[in-house]
């Protein structure tokens, strides 16, 4: 049997959200955090509130973001265990290409992500926004089971199409309404890989 | 209030369990009936703990709960009932009884009042027979070391009598006290010292 494991990244793999942290450089942390905490508890739809937090950051060149989020604290357990499974990993993120880039070369698996374009080092525009569920449904052409880690309600479509749903509060408590959709909640990312190496 | 966070000498029982496991690198704890409480109450204590959600706790048994823990290990386990405290020495005896390599079952002196009863085996060392009755001198209490033991899923079954198929079982004698009823509940408060 063939197992496919799949990661949300902000929160999940990275120890902090990653647009708030870009927000720090535009003066706008508490509005974009305010975003995405609503977003995270499934108050706000994630595709509306992407494009606006991507508006709100548009102006940020994107060598500079992706320097940012070269260095944004990873789970290192998480990281590891991705590492040493490129083939059988993937992270599943509503985030964009053009920023998260530098965490796919760190990572060395393949990324399903929201796409953009970038005229002259600035966000030009974001022409596809990732739906979580369509990602995971496109693996089953070549895996039989499909485990999926994340820990807000933006990852509920992933979990929807998943075998094995797994809550993972390293980062933030997941909301109730989202454990419900799971079959394991941990909140360590060693316990969390331990857990992941008997799937 | 689900049965594990049961105050006893102003601590929970979870708390008491969570004390003896501390050397055990890996648990997981099924969740079902005020799932969001227990899980609260435990991270507090244990950060690394793995929490099994069981959101059919109400029309399936223990054996469905034991099965979702444990559907993934191919290794020997431990299983602990929830509403069970458990005198730490006995406790430490019955994990050095223990290397994995067979099913060991906890046993008790009889005194819970819905005691599923043992019979040993002349010896004394072994489970051969468990019974609502009639009466013996030790009782089912709820712990093993489980090797190659698989679960059954969605089984209206016990635990024990998941055991029953694999009788005789080596047997290990711990003082504990499971709290079932207000009666078990005034009796473990009478006699449980937890050191």
């Amino acid at each position: 049997m063939t197992t496919a494991y799949c990661f949300d990244l902000d929160g999940t793999v990275t120890r902090e959200e990653i647009l708030p942290v870009l927000s720090r450089r535009v003066g706008l942390y508490e509005e974009i955090s305010a975003l995405t905490e609503a977003t995270l508890k499934g108050l706000i739809p994630f595709r509306k509130s992407f494009l606006l937090r991507c508006r709100l950051l548009r102006d940020l060149p994107i060598s500079e973001v992706q320097a940012t989020i070269a260095n944004i604290p990873l789970h290192q357990n998480i990281v590891d265990f991705i590492r040493a499974r490129r083939d059988v990993c993937y992270i599943v993120t509503g985030n964009l290409d053009v920023w998260v880039r530098p965490l796919q070369e760190l990572l060395g698996c393949r990324f399903h992500w929201s796409s953009a374009s970038v005229v002259d080092d600035r966000l030009q525009s974001v022409d596809h926004v990732l739906h979580k569920g369509d990602a995971v449904k496109s693996l089953r052409r070549d895996f039989d089971r499909i485990v999926a880690v994340g820990d807000g309600m933006g990852d509920v479509p992933m979990f929807e199409e998943a075998d094995v749903r797994i809550a993972f509060g390293g980062t933030h408590t997941p909301i109730q309404s989202l454990i419900e959709y799971t079959d394991y909640v941990t909140f360590d990312d060693k316990a969390l890989c331990t857990l992941l190496s008997t799937q | 209030m689900p049965k594990c966070l049961v105050e006893v000498g102003g601590r929970r029982i979870i708390d008491y369990q969570l004390e003896l496991l501390h050397s055990i690198e890996s648990v997981r704890i099924v969740v079902g009936f005020m799932e969001e409480q227990v899980i609260e109450h435990v991270r507090r204590i244990r950060s690394d703990v793995v929490f099994v959600r069981n959101p059919e706790f109400r029309t399936t048994s223990n054996t469905h709960s034991l099965f979702l823990a444990t559907r993934d290990l191919r290794e020997a386990y431990f299983s602990i009932d929830g509403d069970l405290l458990i005198d730490p020495a006995s406790f430490r005896a019955f994990l050095d009884a223990c290397d994995g390599s067979r099913t060991v079952v906890g046993i008790t002196a009889s005194k819970t009042e819905e005691a599923v009863f043992v019979n040993l085996t002349p010896d004394g060392r072994s489970v051969a027979r468990f019974a609502r009755s009639p009466r013996t001198t030790h009782e089912w209490c709820g712990i093993a070391c489980m090797s190659r033991v698989k679960m059954p899923e969605r089984q209206s079954t016990f635990v024990y009598q998941v055991l029953e198929q694999d009788l005789p079982l080596a047997a290990q004698d711990i003082l504990c006290y499971e709290v079932d009823t207000p009666d078990d509940l005034e009796f473990a408060r009478k006699h449980f010292r937890p050191c």
